[in-house]
């Protein structure tokens, strides 16, 4: 609803302004809820000649992890139908040096940075999220649990409920930051990784991550990553990101940062109507810098020309069990599977 | 957290996305165009020989494909706030581009990049391209030869009509072609024709493919002494972002993996691993 403030003026401004851990005294609050997303924004510096950075949400930093990393061998990405499939590598120079070079700079900045921790092992993930706890410039942590556990074998937390919930959990213990758990698409069940990060105390989730997938070199006649297979990001994606985000959204009762394939206004308003609280851009923006403020601005005109008052009154609104506490997982599932 | 502060300048300076409209093209070596588009004025004023522009190929509404082109700018216009790059069409996005008419609307981001670092007492310059190779060291021949530096451009094709015709450049360059069939020029590669250079030349400026590079380097090394002269290589990588972010473009170097987007595309060939 338009209050009757926001319709004396001319131009009432519609309320973008959302809070991404309402639980957490430390507080996650975006003036507006759009978000380049990790691994495609490096560490907002990069665009700063091209992009306002300041007028975002806030931005996802490229994956850390605890030692510096020099990342896999070239070709890392490869075009593929409206998409991309990379393999970086999570080059970074490591906590250590992260901490020494970035978080001094995003200080003065007005957007609050997020920043994306990856590690191979629970303990990893608890140390570097204590080592981040009362860094200034950094506002939060996103958990990358798209990474190989060492000691299971190499088999993926975020596939895993009891492992997602471990990383979680050593997290929530390490830092008072507000923590967002980013689940991976590659999981058999996702709304039970949902609900045991959720459980582990995770203050928001955020989905999805690439879709493991693969491209052949028919004339070498071998994968055209040297990593053999890289994650599929773009367009391509985006169904099934709005599906899993319209799933978690109703399993969870956390807030949901939905992401996968948005390149603009269209886009954005599928997640938000599944469901999602704010969403994240990722590949469009190395077509589209210019997009992400493009879509701030769209979003706002589309919110006055509809005469909605705060962008939460539509996010959800396709979903009618979103945030339900009586919904059954075997509900969610039934309906995925058409039943 | 405080209000800000003016953003970081970018290390590639004036570059930014910003919407051109063609205003010439021109076939060129066969099948491919000069494609001629307006800049904002500080852009083609500051773009220097060796960076690159990325652009979408594709209409607004199409997600396919997806990715920006790179493209070497081949020259600039300041006076009549220009670009001008050099397109073969060997893939989607080239190919949706040299059928792109005048007046049609570009979206271009640049110029990004280093540039080719002509030393200041350098004199006698010899220029190595490949096909569309041609386009960034055809942009350094006009530089040079405006500083009265002496250069001299071999340029290699398939044909005789995969060649820039002599009217494209500067009169006062020595220009000396190969082709493979014989049809113009000696018969052979261009880096057939390097070895009878190498100790002519104060410095070695080359565009191309891999392998032309590999070549170039065997003829440099079998013909040079004392490390003279040096060579700059701009090379090509599949590129996403073109700013430094995604970390997919990368070269190997004897110091570690740098961006070809930012640190690049120009690099010396004694600090490529090889």
């Amino acid at each position: 609803m338009v209050t009757e403030e926001q319709q004396s003026g001319e131009q009432w401004v519609p309320d973008f302004t959302v809070d991404l851990a309402p639980d957490n005294p430390r507080e996650l609050v975006l003036r507006n809820p759009v978000i380049p997303a990790s691994g495609c924004f490096g560490y907002g510096i990069e665009y700063s000649g091209i992009v306002d950075v300041q007028r975002l949400g806030a931005f996802v930093s490229k994956g850390i992890t605890p030692a510096p990393r020099s990342g896999n061998p070239m070709p890392r990405i490869t075009e593929t139908p409206s998409g991309m499939l990379n393999a970086i590598g999570l080059q970074n120079p490591g906590i250590r040096g992260f901490i020494r070079k970035y978080p001094p700079i995003w200080e003065s900045w007005r957007v609050p940075a997020i920043v994306n921790i990856s590690a191979e092992a629970v303990e990893d993930y608890a140390t570097m999220a204590r080592m981040l706890d009362d860094v200034p410039g950094v506002a939060a942590l996103e958990v990358n649990i798209s990474c190989p556990n060492i000691s299971a074998g190499g088999y993926c937390f975020g596939w895993d409920p009891v492992m997602s919930s471990e990383v979680t959990r050593a997290v929530r213990e390490a830092t008072t930051l507000p923590v967002i758990v980013k689940l991976s698409p590659g999981a058999v069940d996702v709304i039970e990784i949902a609900q045991a990060v959720e459980d582990a105390g995770a203050d928001a989730v955020s989905l999805i991550n690439t879709l493991v997938g693969m491209s052949i070199d028919t004339r070498a006649r071998k994968p055209v990553l040297a990593n053999n297979t890289g994650g599929l990001s773009g367009p391509a994606v985006k169904p099934v990101a709005v599906r899993m985000v319209y799933q978690v959204a109703q399993a969870v009762r956390i807030p949901v940062i939905g992401m996968g394939g948005i390149s603009g206004l269209a886009d954005a308003l599928e997640f938000f109507m599944a469901g999602a609280s704010a969403i994240q851009v990722g590949t469009a923006v190395f077509s589209e810098p210019g997009m992400l403020i493009r879509l701030i601005d769209d979003l706002g005109e589309w919110l006055r020309a509809n005469r909605i008052a705060s962008l939460s009154d539509i996010v959800g609104v396709a979903n009618p069990r979103f945030h339900s506490t009586t919904v059954r997982h075997s509900e969610i599932v039934a309906e995925m599977v058409g039943q | 957290m405080t209000e800000l502060a003016s953003p970081t300048q970018h290390p590639t300076g004036w570059s930014r996305e910003f919407i051109g409209e063609i205003t010439a093209t021109e076939p060129v070596m066969g099948d491919s165009v000069l494609v001629t588009f307006t800049s904002p004025p500080q852009l083609a004023a500051s773009c220097r020989a060796g960076q690159f522009v990325e652009l979408l190929c594709r209409t607004p509404q199409s997600s396919d494909p997806l990715l920006r082109r790179p493209f070497s700018v081949y020259a600039t216009n300041p006076a009549r706030q220009e670009l001008t790059i050099l397109v073969r069409p060997f893939g989607r996005g080239s190919a949706w581009l040299v059928e792109q008419p005048v007046g049609a609307i570009l979206d271009v981001l640049g110029p990004l990049g280093n540039t080719f670092t002509v030393a200041p007492k350098s004199k006698n310059l010899l220029m190595v391209a490949g096909g569309v190779g041609a386009a960034p060291l055809l942009m350094l021949a006009n530089e040079a030869v405006a500083k009265g530096m002496n250069v001299t451009y071999l340029l290699g094709a398939m044909n005789a009509g995969g060649l820039l015709a002599p009217g494209h450049l500067p009169g006062e360059v020595e220009y000396i072609v190969a082709t493979i069939d014989g049809s113009a020029g000696r018969q052979g590669f261009v880096t057939d024709l390097v070895s009878e250079y190498v100790q002519w030349a104060d410095q070695v400026f080359a565009c191309g493919p891999e392998p032309m590079f590999r070549s170039l380097r065997r003829e440099v090394l079998a013909n040079r002494f004392a490390a003279k002269p040096t060579v700059q290589m701009s090379v090509e990588r599949t590129m996403a972002c073109g700013v430094g972010a995604c970390l997919g473009c990368m070269v190997e170097t004897r110091r570690g993996m740098r961006t070809s987007c930012v640190e690049g595309p120009v690099f010396e060939m004694d600090e490529l691993a090889w």
